[in-house]
C-alpha cells in the first residue's frame, strides 16, 4: 500500500515538474540541496514505517525543516565563502544509506523467512506422508 | 484499536505520497534547469571560473585600452610635429622667397621708371662708366631692382667695357639703346637722375637722347646666370 502511494506521488510529481516554469540558474544550487534533504526525509519516513515508529509530526517537520536548514546553510556558506553544502550533502547521503540499509535488511529478512517457512511446511508435509 | 491503527496507516501513506510528490516535482524542475543550462557553457561554469574568466578579460581590456591611449597620444604628437614642421617649412619658404627677391633670382614687379639712353651722333658713345654712375645713382635713390637691357643687376654684376667700345653687363655684351629699368619710389628715382648734377641730365646736355618713363606695373626679369661660390668658405 505504501509503495502504491509512493508510485502515484512520483508520477504526479513528475508530470507537474515537467510543466512547472523554469527557475533561474542562480537558485538551482539551493534547490539541489533541498532535494537531497527531502530525499533523505522520505527514506527516513519509509524506514520508520518499516520500524513501526512512524510519527507524522516528526516526518513533516523533518521534511521541511531539513530542506530549509540545508538551504540556509548553503546561503550562509556562500556568504562566508565556505562550501558548507558539502557537509550537508555528506550528512544527508550518509543517513540515506543508513535508512536504505534498514529498509533492505527488513525486506531481505522477510524474504528469507518466507523461504524458510516454505521449506519447513514442505518438510512437515513430507513427514506427514 | 484496530481502526485507529488503520487510520494512522492511511495518514502515513498519504503523507509519504505527498512528500514524494513534492520531492519529485522539485527534482524534475531541477533536472530541467540543469538540462537547459547544459546547452550554453557559460551558464554551466562555476562562479569561480566565471570570475577568473572575467578577470582575464578585464586585464586584456585594460591592456588594450592602455595601448590605444598610447597610440592615440603618439598620433597626437606626430600631428603636432607635422604642424610645426609645416609652419617652419612655410617660414623657410617665405625667407627663401624674400632672399631670392633681394638677390634678384626672381621676376619682380612694382612701380618704377624706365630710362632709355641713345647716344647722340658724332659724339663719344655712352660708355660703361656712364651706366655705372646711373646705376649707382639709382641705388642711392633706393632702387630695389635694376636691370640694363634685361640684364638684372645683382651683387656679382659687372658693368665694364672692352676697348672702350663694347659695353658688357653680367659678362654679356649689350647694345644701344640702353634701357635701364628700376623699381622704387618713382619721384626719388627720377630726381636722382635729373636735376642738380643728375647724370641723365648731364648726358642729355651733351647731346645724347635720354627719355624717362614712369611705369606703375614695371616688371624686371630675374637674373639668368648662376651665382657660384668657389672661394667663399
Amino acid at each position: 500500500m505504501i509503495f502504491v502511494a509512493i508510485l502515484i506521488g512520483c508520477i504526479l510529481g513528475a508530470i507537474l515538474g515537467m510543466n512547472a516554469p523554469m527557475i533561474s540558474y542562480t537558485y538551482s544550487s539551493y534547490l539541489a540541496i533541498a532535494i537531497i534533504a527531502a530525499l533523505d526525509s522520505v527514506f527516513g519516513g519509509i524506514a520508520s514505517v518499516i520500524k513501526k515508529n512512524f510519527d507524522l509530526k516528526i516526518f513533516i517537520s523533518g521534511f521541511f525543516g531539513n530542506a530549509i536548514l540545508a538551504i540556509l546553510l548553503t546561503i550562509l556558506g556562500q556568504k562566508l565563502n565556505v562550501d558548507i553544502y558539502l557537509a550537508a550533502i555528506v550528512v544527508f547521503v550518509w543517513r540515506m544509506f543508513m535508512n536504505l540499509g534498514t529498509i533492505r535488511r527488513y525486506y531481505v529478512e522477510k524474504w528469507t523467512d518466507k523461504i524458510k517457512e516454505k521449506a519447513h511446511s514442505k518438510e512437515v508435509a513430507d513427514k506427514k506422508e | 484499536m484496530k481502526k485507529g491503527i488503520k487510520k494512522g496507516k492511511i495518514t502515513m501513506t498519504i503523507t509519504i505520497g505527498i512528500a514524494c510528490f513534492a520531492l519529485v516535482t522539485v527534482m524534475m524542475m531541477q533536472f530541467k534547469i540543469v538540462n537547459e543550462t547544459d546547452i550554453t557553457s557559460i551558464e554551466n561554469m562555476q562562479e569561480a571560473e566565471l570570475k577568473t574568466e572575467l578577470a582575464n578579460w578585464k586585464s586584456k581590456y585594460d591592456d588594450i585600452n592602455a595601448k590605444y591611449e598610447d597610440t592615440k597620444s603618439k598620433i597626437e604628437e606626430y600631428k603636432n610635429d607635422e604642424q610645426s614642421s609645416n609652419e617652419s617649412s612655410k617660414l623657410l619658404d617665405d625667407e627663401l622667397n624674400q632672399t631670392n627677391k633681394i638677390l634678384g633670382l626672381t621676376d619682380v614687379q612694382g612701380e618704377g621708371i624706365v630710362l632709355t639712353l641713345q647716344s647722340g651722333k658724332d659724339l663719344t658713345p655712352i660708355n660703361a662708366d656712364d651706366l655705372l654712375t646711373i646705376v649707382n645713382s639709382l641705388k642711392f635713390a633706393g632702387a630695389e631692382a635694376i636691370s640694363i637691357n634685361d640684364q638684372r643687376i645683382v651683387s656679382t654684376t659687372d658693368i665694364t667695357y672692352i676697348n672702350n667700345q663694347f659695353v658688357k653687363v653680367n659678362g654679356q655684351r649689350i647694345l644701344e639703346p640702353y634701357v635701364i629699368k628700376a623699381i622704387g619710389n618713382q619721384s626719388y628715382l627720377e630726381s636722382a637722375l635729373k636735376g642738380n648734377g643728375g647724370w641723365a641730365e648731364e648726358l642729355q646736355a651733351i647731346g645724347h637722347t635720354v627719355t624717362i618713363e614712369k611705369d606703375d606695373k614695371l616688371t624686371i626679369n630675374k637674373y639668368n646666370g648662376e651665382i657660384e661660390t668657389k672661394y667663399i668658405q
